[in-house]
């Protein structure tokens, strides 16, 4: 089986060679292939070149086009600042939606058109010409949550859940719907699955987030998936206390940060949810030792069971020994998708 | 219920109309600033620390009890300042470090640290060394607290000391750093004085470093 092949028999409920690989690589990959993190995140070619690389080197199974969580935003019309060497940000002292009636005037970019999500377009164009045959390409959109703290502000947001609910509906359905357009192009344009980065929908705690964030999240999740996609859910932080809520939304995976015990998540999703996660990226997998890595991901396995891919609760370190990055996947590669034994 | 029970209550609850009512209604009633703040504030807020480690109140939670003790503070404020009765418990200089724009941690940490009596120097989002170097030597804090969200913009913690000690400030301020993926072990590596996991306790080692 190719990695693909792999992943695919993985969501397809069946059994694959061995355990499929996944891990986020963005500045990890970049400094593998000596570039510098502005260029990838702006230039496809160098992009694509970058996670052919770090891919094959490394046996993952995918490519991906993950480089920062500004794209849609920066399209919109938000302040984002570049830097030279490190992920792009927004700037949450200028946030382009600081006056809630802004929000009517605003018009959701169009993926062909807009630069950065027509870059990423022609980013999964590339990866699938050049590497869709051996690699499943992963495509990316923000989700509700996070999309609309990038344009209204972290902080104004979350005050915005009790001074304001009615809007938070509102920037829900434009982000849904922005996420939704540019999730299907990215179908459209070749990608096997799209992950779903909702990173400040851990902040809110599970009330708020049963009732504003998992209904948007769900009808993301659905319509990818009519469009053809299979669905990476990837929430940074501490989802601990959402973990059962994420479990109904129906994604083909759910991909834990390194805060939420797989072992909870199994309990709380049931047998079939596809887990994925989840080192701590930092503490474990920069700081270990490829044996303590090694140990670490069955651990893992143990807790996550057969549905299980392996991978880091979050972005590689670009700093990660690569020995240690080579024990994820020699763990991956010398086990089934049967459960570890204890 | 007394004025300073309910004042906490409303705190707690993020109710600021309701708290900065109450506030004139205490100092109506004769409390003294410096009454008022131990009585009501600093207990309100260090519950709302309490409840966020239990997960029982999550970030709208605390924002919105830290701008009630906020309206709270800007009635007790110029009263405060000409109070000899209450020393401040210290003052800060407070900032995410160069290259991160990622503020909401450093944000409710300030708000708790203010409630909890400190004074603060907020410097905002990537802060150059040499800006840090300039606020510490201009304002004169009892100690200096970082943020950083990414290991990209970690090593700029370390960054950041070697500048301080490079310009003679290190042994006038202690350091505390924070953020998602900072730890015990790298405030060590990088010479700080400490570490905070959360909010709470970046105010507990504030309170405990200004003690020593």
């Amino acid at each position: 089986m190719n990695g693909r092949e792999r992943i695919l028999a993985m969501l397809a409920g069946d059994t694959p060679d061995h355990l499929p690989f996944m891990p986020f690589t963005m500045m990890f990959a970049a400094d593998h292939a000596g570039a510098r993190y502005l260029e990838y995140c702006t230039d496809e070619r160098v992009h694509a070149e970058a996670q052919l690389q770090v891919t094959r080197a490394y046996d993952i199974d995918h490519v991906s086009v993950t480089s920062d969580p500004c794209c849609e935003a920066a399209d919109c019309g938000a302040a984002v600042k570049y830097f030279p060497d490190q992920p792009a940000a927004i700037d949450e002292a200028r946030p382009l939606l600081s006056n809630r009636e802004t929000l009517r005037a605003l018009k959701p970019p169009s993926p062909s058109e807009a630069p950065r999500m027509r870059s990423r377009l022609a980013l999964i164009e590339r990866m699938k010409r050049e590497a869709g045959a051996e690699k499943l390409v992963e495509g990316w959109v923000e989700g509700p949550c996070a999309e609309a703290a990038d344009l209204r502000g972290l902080n104004q947001l979350m005050l915005d859940f009790f001074d304001a609910p009615e809007f938070i509906g509102e920037i829900f359905e434009f982000t849904l719907g922005m996420a939704l357009e540019f999730g299907r192009a990215q179908i459209a344009a070749g990608a096997d699955l799209i992950g779903v980065g909702d990173a400040a929908a851990s902040l809110i705690g599970p009330e708020f987030y049963q009732q504003f964030v998992w209904p948007y999240e769900k009808r993301l999740i659905e319509g990818l998936q009519a469009a053809g996609g299979r669905t990476r859910l990837h929430i940074c932080g501490n989802t601990r206390p959402l973990l059962g809520a994420m479990g109904r939304l129906g994604s083909d995976i759910v991909d834990l940060d390194s805060l939420a015990p797989l072992d909870e998540a199994r309990a709380q999703m049931g047998a079939g949810q596809v887990l994925l996660g989840n080192l701590d990226p930092v503490r474990v997998l920069r700081d270990g030792t490829p044996a303590s890595v090694y140990a670490a991901v069955a651990a893992c396995h143990r807790q996550a069971g057969a549905r299980f891919i392996v991978g880091a609760g979050c972005e590689v370190p670009r700093d990660t020994p690569p020995e240690n990055l080579r024990a994820m996947a020699r763990y991956a590669r010398e086990h089934s998708s049967a459960a570890a034994r204890a | 219920m007394t004025t300073l029970e309910s004042m906490r209550q409303a705190i707690i609850g993020g109710q600021a109309v309701r708290t900065r009512e109450l506030t004139a209604q205490a100092l109506a009633e004769g409390l003294s600033p410096a009454e008022v703040f131990p009585g009501a504030i600093v207990p309100a807020m260090d519950e709302v620390g309490r409840r966020m480690r239990a997960c029982e109140f999550f970030i709208p939670q605390v924002l919105i009890a830290a701008r009630a003790a906020r309206a709270a503070m800007e009635l007790l404020r110029p009263l405060l300042v000409d109070s000899t009765v209450l020393p401040a418990a210290g003052k800060v200089v407070c900032c995410t470090v160069q290259g991160d724009l990622h503020d909401i941690g450093k944000n409710i940490v300030i708000m708790m640290l203010e409630s909890a009596g400190f004074g603060i120097v907020d410097l905002g989002t990537d802060v150059a060394p040499a800006q840090l170097v300039e606020a510490v030597r201009q304002h004169h804090p009892e100690l200096v607290a970082m943020s950083a969200l990414l290991t990209t913009t970690m090593v700029n913690m370390r960054s950041a000391i070697t500048a301080l000690e490079a310009a003679g400030l290190r042994g006038s301020v202690k350091i505390m750093v924070g953020g998602a993926l900072v730890s015990q072990g790298w405030a060590d590596e990088i010479g700080a004085d400490g570490y905070g996991a959360d909010a709470p306790a970046a105010v507990a080692l504030a309170r405990r470093l200004v003690a020593h």
